[in-house]
């Protein structure tokens, strides 16, 4: 079993090689001065990260007691955090009335067809794209930015959710069904409640999704850090968009830890409190200790 | 069939791609406790499902003279307890069927979740999730869900199982509490013991047939050799 997994692996491998061989047309020596070019634009136009984009902007005047309320990577951030946050809530509202919609085990096939087909649709479209219409019809802004986040996030959460709503236990629908709960009643007292940790979890996903496309769709003229990163790549001042890049990373690493956080409420592994590295360290020395007095 | 029973069954077969069991027609009427005995994989859980409405019938009906919303209770081999939500979250999903639009609902919902949460004596874990309960306590909760929902037919599936003596107390109590309002029980059980304990009557199904017996026939049978005679393989 262990040889047939490991000889389906070296196929699917052997495969995609042979598939890039394919697209790079056999031409790898692109890739030889590939290295040294990464490293001497590293080098010479990226580090160190200019941390500037943390100091107030020239103009508009700042009028804050502490500079950095008016820089460019905190402004930015927030908008593009604020982007974020509102097309994640209303688009996950969004989508939690259509996966319901769309879920073969809530309804019948005539009602989750068209739903599954219009989220797939919704889906198809990249937020980019999104962003691009939206720019398009209503002009540069942060609005065009929601909108499309909020579109992209309702096909993108919704299948997730009505994935996450057939895969679960059967038993309580059936309870429910039987003792003639109507459907909006199964959906909002015993289909979202069972899936909390699900829905949580995809939303502080989402979010952090958002976060990290926020900065793409501002390229588009969206709204959020990402204008600043394209002004800062039009202008080539390279290290000021590592710095705006680092700053991004960390605003992801914060979500994932306040998703960790949030989760415990719903997840069963807060119902067993898991001895830390440090307690077990500690037992195993005084056990240590204790057999050491007996001998 | 009778005018006034709540649950009549006219030639129902029940099976998924097979009949399990010949034509059955039966009446149940308010206040019967009805325990379904049987062998393993006979079909008690698919007439009991049948008569939930999630397995439609291959063959003939059944009337079932209950209030669609509310009238019929039912409690899986696998309780249905939304896991992730509390104790006193579960139980009100019954109340919410018994409880109807008023403008005191809410408060009368409440009311009755709790009234039915301290019968079955779990008052102290209202508020935390199912999931950290034993299977003892879920099936309380789940006791205490049909208590709150006040149906007049009861479908329960096994779940007497594996409860200690003092929690079979406790959820008989409460079942009995629904059965001296009217409330008709029909219960898929494991343990003959426990069937002769509560029940009214006893649906044996054996050899593709179910037999209809009141307790005193079935307490007639000779006890030293019913189980060969009638569970056949079971033990």
């Amino acid at each position: 079993m262990k040889y047939r997994l490991f000889g389906i692996v070296f196929i699917l491998f052997f495969l995609a090689w042979q598939t890039l061989d394919g697209l790079v047309e056999g031409d790898w020596g692109r890739l030889e001065g590939g290295l040294s070019n990464l490293v001497v634009f590293f080098e010479e136009s990226m580090w160190p990260p200019n941390w500037k984009v943390l100091e107030a902007r020239s103009y508009p005047v700042c009028e804050q007691d502490i500079e950095f309320f008016c820089s460019v990577g905190y402004l930015g951030m927030m908008e593009t955090l604020k982007i974020a946050f509102v097309s994640t809530i209303l688009g996950f509202v969004g989508a939690i009335s259509l996966s319901s919609l769309a879920a073969r085990n809530l309804m019948p096939l005539y009602i989750s067809l068209p739903v599954r087909i219009f989220l797939s649709a919704v889906r198809s479209l990249p937020s980019l794209i999104w962003a691009i219409l939206f720019v398009i019809v209503i002009g540069f802004g942060p609005l065009s930015g929601v909108l499309a986040m909020t579109f992209y996030t309702v096909g993108y959460l919704g299948k997730l959710q009505y994935e996450v709503f057939e895969g679960m236990p059967n038993d309580p629908l059936e309870a429910g069904r039987a003792m003639g709960l109507s459907r909006s009643s199964i959906v909002f007292n015993i289909v979202i409640p069972e899936n909390s940790n699900h829905l949580l979890s995809q939303i502080m996903f989402m979010f952090e999704y958002n976060v990290r496309h926020g900065t793409v769709i501002g390229i588009v003229g969206a709204g959020g850090i990402g204008y600043y990163i394209n002004t800062y790549l039009k202008f080539l001042q390279y290290d000021k968009v590592f710095a705006l890049l680092i700053l991004i990373f960390i605003v992801v690493v914060l979500i994932d830890l306040l998703s960790l956080a949030v989760r415990s409420f719903v997840n069963e592994e807060g119902d067993v409190r898991k001895p830390t590295w440090l307690n077990m360290l500690i037992q195993a020395q005084k056990r240590r200790s204790k057999s050491g007095d007996v001998a | 069939m009778s005018e006034d029973a709540i649950l009549s069954l006219n030639s129902l077969v029940i099976g998924y791609d097979q009949p399990l069991v010949k034509p059955i027609t039966l009446d149940v009427h308010e206040g019967e406790i009805i325990a379904i005995l049987g062998p393993s994989g006979i079909g008690k859980t698919t007439l009991i499902r049948t008569i939930a409405g999630l397995v439609r019938p291959l063959d003939g009906d059944f009337d079932l003279r209950v209030k669609r919303s509310g009238g019929l209770g039912y409690i899986p081999q696998r309780l249905g307890l939304v896991r992730h939500a509390t104790v006193a979250h579960n139980v009100s999903l019954g109340a919410r069927l018994s409880v109807g639009w008023s403008r005191t609902m809410f408060k009368d919902r409440k009311e009755r979740t709790f009234e039915a949460i301290r019968t079955l004596g779990i008052e102290e874990k209202a508020s935390e999730p199912v999931r950290r309960l034993s299977g003892g306590q879920q099936r309380r909760v789940a006791t205490a869900r049909t208590l709150a929902q006040r149906p007049r037919l009861m479908l329960a599936d096994e779940f007497l199982g594996e409860l200690d003596q003092t929690n079979v107390d406790i959820v008989l109590s409460a079942v009995h509490e629904l059965v001296e309002e009217g409330t008709a029980v029909i219960m898929v059980e494991h343990h003959e013991d426990n069937a002769k304990d509560f029940a009214t009557r006893i649906w044996l199904i054996k050899d593709n047939h179910l037999h209809d017996y009141s307790l005193e026939e079935w307490l007639d049978i000779d006890e030293s050799s019913w189980r060969e005679q009638h569970l056949g393989e079971e033990e």
